[in-house]
């Protein structure tokens, strides 16, 4: 299973057993941003194809929405091996992270003999961390209803902020490697 | 014109023999109802650029303006007035009550016992901490003495609030919660200015910058940040 979306559904399912549409509306407020899908069509397909795969499993006993709707919704909770399989993928995740940044890392460092240009990209990059605000800190007023309230926010509002402060003292640290370049090139005659 | 703005600063510091240049040509604007956030390395000189944006420290070269004003001109007195400083640590070892350090600066103006203890207590009640009114300064933790240096700088109703490193030290699941006070001021109309050393205050902030050998990088005057604000006024309910 590839698609980015099903696994984070089966993640919503594990954080509280649900129906398609409270998992359409949990799935937009906290991964619309970083995760787009064109509407809630896409978090039924993700329903059916972690059914089918044994992944989550439906209630015995079919419970009422918390909407104006009195019809009995199908209400999913996850499998135990849906809860091993999704723990294996947030995992792997973090590799395509770390492998992701050593790319950059390197592929920046191809760079050595032009550092005007590897310069310029440090700066967009930079500017790009400082702008963006993914990281920011979500008020009680968006904390839903649940367990324990807010703690996806928390922890990705804490995951940005580390990240973005360590990313951006490795941006110093590599811009001075190429300051220090720059110094040393040849200038043209 | 902003409420806060620094035309091309400079400022030295001796370091050991050498003489170093801390602030390189610096310029920066915050306009009321503005948190902005300047994240640097160790030594980057962040808390001279904050000393200095207060008036605590005359620059070397350039000019620092609130309102348009010279802070360092004859006979301007900003600090405490205009300008709120919380510097780093300070009182914190203090046996002093929590209290009277806060009241301390309304005492010194002249303002009536009475008067100064029931400001003191709506401020500390304004920042979260007076259940704290009675103890010592050196027995708050950090989050706590934090809060307290807040309010001794509000205490005055200042307009601009320069705040050095108001996270360090404080435990991890209460950073957020002075980040979100410190947006709650800015967003009732209060001109906040923090430095930032663990990335505490960037994202929650209108505008990040980064300082790092002398130069101010980033989004420097409100007119290159964003146009929507982060979020509306009154939406503080999380402090």
């Amino acid at each position: 299973m590839r698609s980015p979306v099903n696994w984070t559904v089966l993640g919503l399912v594990i954080e509280r057993p649900s129906y398609g549409w409270e998992l359409w509306t949990r799935f937009e407020r906290l991964y619309g941003d970083v995760l787009p899908v064109g509407g809630e069509s896409h978090i039924y397909r993700a329903l059916e194809a972690l059914r089918s795969k044994g992944l989550i499993e439906e209630l015995d006993e079919p419970r009422t929405g918390a909407g104006t709707s009195r019809q009995p919704k199908p209400h999913y909770q996850a499998t135990m091996e849906g809860l091993e399989r999704y723990a294996e993928w947030v995992m792997a995740q973090v590799r395509e992270h770390n492998r992701r940044a050593l790319l950059f890392a390197r592929q920046l460092g191809a760079l050595a003999a032009e550092p005007e240009t590897a310069l310029a990209i440090l700066g967009r990059y930079e500017q790009a961390w400082l702008d963006d605000k993914g990281a920011r800190i979500p008020t009680a007023s968006e904390f839903p209803a649940c367990s324990v309230p807010g703690l996806a926010d928390r922890l990705a509002s804490s995951y940005g902020r580390d990240v973005k402060a360590a990313t951006l003292g490795w941006i110093e640290y590599a811009r001075r490697e190429f300051v220090a370049l720059a110094s040393k090139k040849p200038q043209p005659l | 014109m902003s409420l806060l703005e620094l035309r091309h600063v400079h400022r030295h510091r001796a370091r050991g023999s050498r003489r170093v240049e801390v602030l390189r040509d610096v310029s920066l604007e915050v306009d009321a109802g503005e948190l902005v956030a300047v994240w640097g390395l160790r030594r980057s000189g962040r808390s001279t650029l904050l000393a200095v944006a207060a008036g605590v420290e005359p620059p070397d070269g350039g000019v620092v303006l609130f309102a348009g004003e010279d802070l360092n001109a004859r006979g301007v007195r900003m600090l405490g007035d205009g300008v709120g400083y919380c510097a780093q640590g300070v009182g914190v070892a203090s046996r002093r009550k929590v209290i009277d350090n806060v009241r301390a600066g309304l005492l010194a103006r002249g303002m009536h016992a009475p008067v100064a203890y029931a400001r003191a207590h709506a401020v500390l009640q304004r920042v979260g901490v007076e259940r704290f009114n009675g103890l010592a300064m050196g027995d708050l933790d950090a989050a706590e003495a934090v809060r307290v240096a807040i309010a001794c700088a509000l205490v005055h109703g200042p307009r601009v609030l320069v705040i050095d490193e108001p996270t360090k030290g404080v435990d991890l699941l209460e950073r957020d919660k002075i980040v979100l006070l410190l947006r709650s001021l800015a967003d009732e109309g209060i001109a906040v200015l923090v430095s930032d050393g663990d990335g505490s205050g960037l994202s929650d902030a209108d505008r990040a910058l980064t300082l790092a050998e002398g130069e101010l990088r980033g989004r420097c005057s409100p007119e290159m940040g964003m146009v929507l604000p982060l979020r509306p006024a009154g939406n503080s309910s999380a402090v």
